[in-house]
């Protein structure tokens, strides 16, 4: 699943896709963000790392934050997220999964709350009416937690055949999230100091 | 006969997975934008391009297997890390000298610890894989493209990384076999003169 979310055809953040309705543009959104998948993904792994899954605290705190952030997109004092930013979120996340040690799931949640208002932040809809706008961000919402109840879903279905190669797989992949998190932090300073 | 019972779980799944399926269908159609296709196909291609890169990335998977656990599985959580830190480094111009030597002797040492079938303590092989790790990064950061789409190039990069790796992995786990630790071994020894080769010129990467 976590290929599929990072496979080639992905675009730039804030395409819109030409013959689409408003709540589907807004949904593919954060499929289509690369940022977005790495911080989905990173909390997908976080929360459903170590069974059983908790997911009701996570879960609330990440749909209160996005709701939060997509609304406040609407006033139009933020234009987006730098992506350091983003990818700081999926670094920090990425060094608990790739760490392994159970944390709290107040922990887990303030990850979620973070990656949450980063993801929702740098997700405003650029239609024309009230009513578009809404129904992308709507869109754009659902898209959000459904990303990361299936991710925590199947990372902890997997986690609980509690065999070692599993747990190492899904380590494996915090610390490629955390390596890919650390390059585009770099980049991204690189391009600042020029 | 007794019905086969499909749990509620199995449901939710489903209808879970069905979900993000129908949001995925409209991808097919989007609209590709080949900076972010261009920017994972040559993250991907990078470490591949570079022989004394691969030698070195499949001697530590090989070396992994061979130390066993805990180390055949911490390698493969750490080396990501340490390498992309020096890849951080490189991308930042922070310089550090005799990048070029340290990936040469990466490929002969950890070759010949792979064919004297060497078994330090984890800490030791830890510090040496994390050492090259950082110089093989940062050669990598430094010959990273400018227009390349920093995020898919990150991915794609990282991946290959880690696949090389892996390889190394699942060939070194040919060693539970009298035939397959021989044959581990002699991996090794040539990864140590392919090393000999590109320190001494003989070879070009």
């Amino acid at each position: 699943m976590a290929l599929v979310f990072l496979c080639p055809p992905l675009a730039e953040a804030h395409m819109t896709v030409k013959g689409m309705n408003h709540f589907t543009s807004g949904a593919l959104h954060p499929l289509m963000t690369p940022a977005h998948v790495l911080v989905l993904l990173s909390l997908g792994l976080c929360v459903g790392q170590h069974p059983p899954l908790r997911l009701k605290i996570p879960l609330s705190v990440f749909a209160a934050a996005s709701a939060m952030a997509l609304g406040w997109t609407m006033t139009g004092r933020i234009a987006g997220v730098h992506q350091a930013i983003l990818a700081s979120v999926a670094l920090a996340a990425g060094a608990v999964v790739a760490i392994g040690k159970p944390l709290p799931v107040w922990v887990r949640a303030i990850f979620c709350g973070a990656g949450a208002l980063a993801i929702g932040l740098d997700s405003g809809a650029d239609a024309a009416t009230g009513l578009a706008v809404v129904s992308t961000l709507l869109g754009t919402w659902l898209a959000l937690m459904l990303c990361v109840l299936n991710g925590a879903h199947y990372v902890s279905l997997a986690a609980e055949k509690n065999k070692q190669w599993i747990h190492i797989g899904i380590r494996v992949a915090g610390s490629w999230i955390v390596a890919i998190s650390l390059l585009v932090v770099a980049f991204a300073l690189r391009k600042q100091g020029h | 006969m007794n019905p086969k019972v499909v749990s509620p779980r199995s449901h939710l799944s489903f209808l879970l997975a069905l979900g993000l399926l129908l949001m995925m269908s409209h991808t097919a159609s989007a609209h590709s934008e080949t900076g972010g296709v261009g920017g994972f196909v040559s993250g991907f291609r990078h470490p591949l391009t570079g022989l004394d890169h691969i030698v070195a990335m499949v001697a530590v998977g090989l070396w992994g297997a061979y130390l066993g656990a805990p180390a055949m599985w911490l390698l493969p959580v750490v080396f990501p890390v340490v390498m992309a830190f020096g890849g951080a480094l490189g991308v930042l111009g922070v310089r550090l000298p005799g990048v070029e030597t340290c990936i040469a002797l990466s490929g002969i040492l950890l070759g010949l610890a792979v064919g004297f079938a060497a078994r330090p303590k984890i800490w030791i092989a830890a510090v040496l894989v994390g050492f090259f790790a950082i110089f093989h990064g940062h050669a990598h950061g430094t010959e990273l493209p400018n227009s390349a789409n920093p995020i898919t190039y990150a991915i794609g990069f990282v991946v290959a990384t880690g696949l090389l790796h892996l390889s190394g992995i699942a060939f070194g786990l040919l060693v539970r076999w009298p035939w397959g630790r021989v044959a581990v071994r002699l991996a090794g020894f040539a990864i140590a003169l392919i090393g000999f080769g590109f320190l001494f010129d003989l070879i070009k990467a």
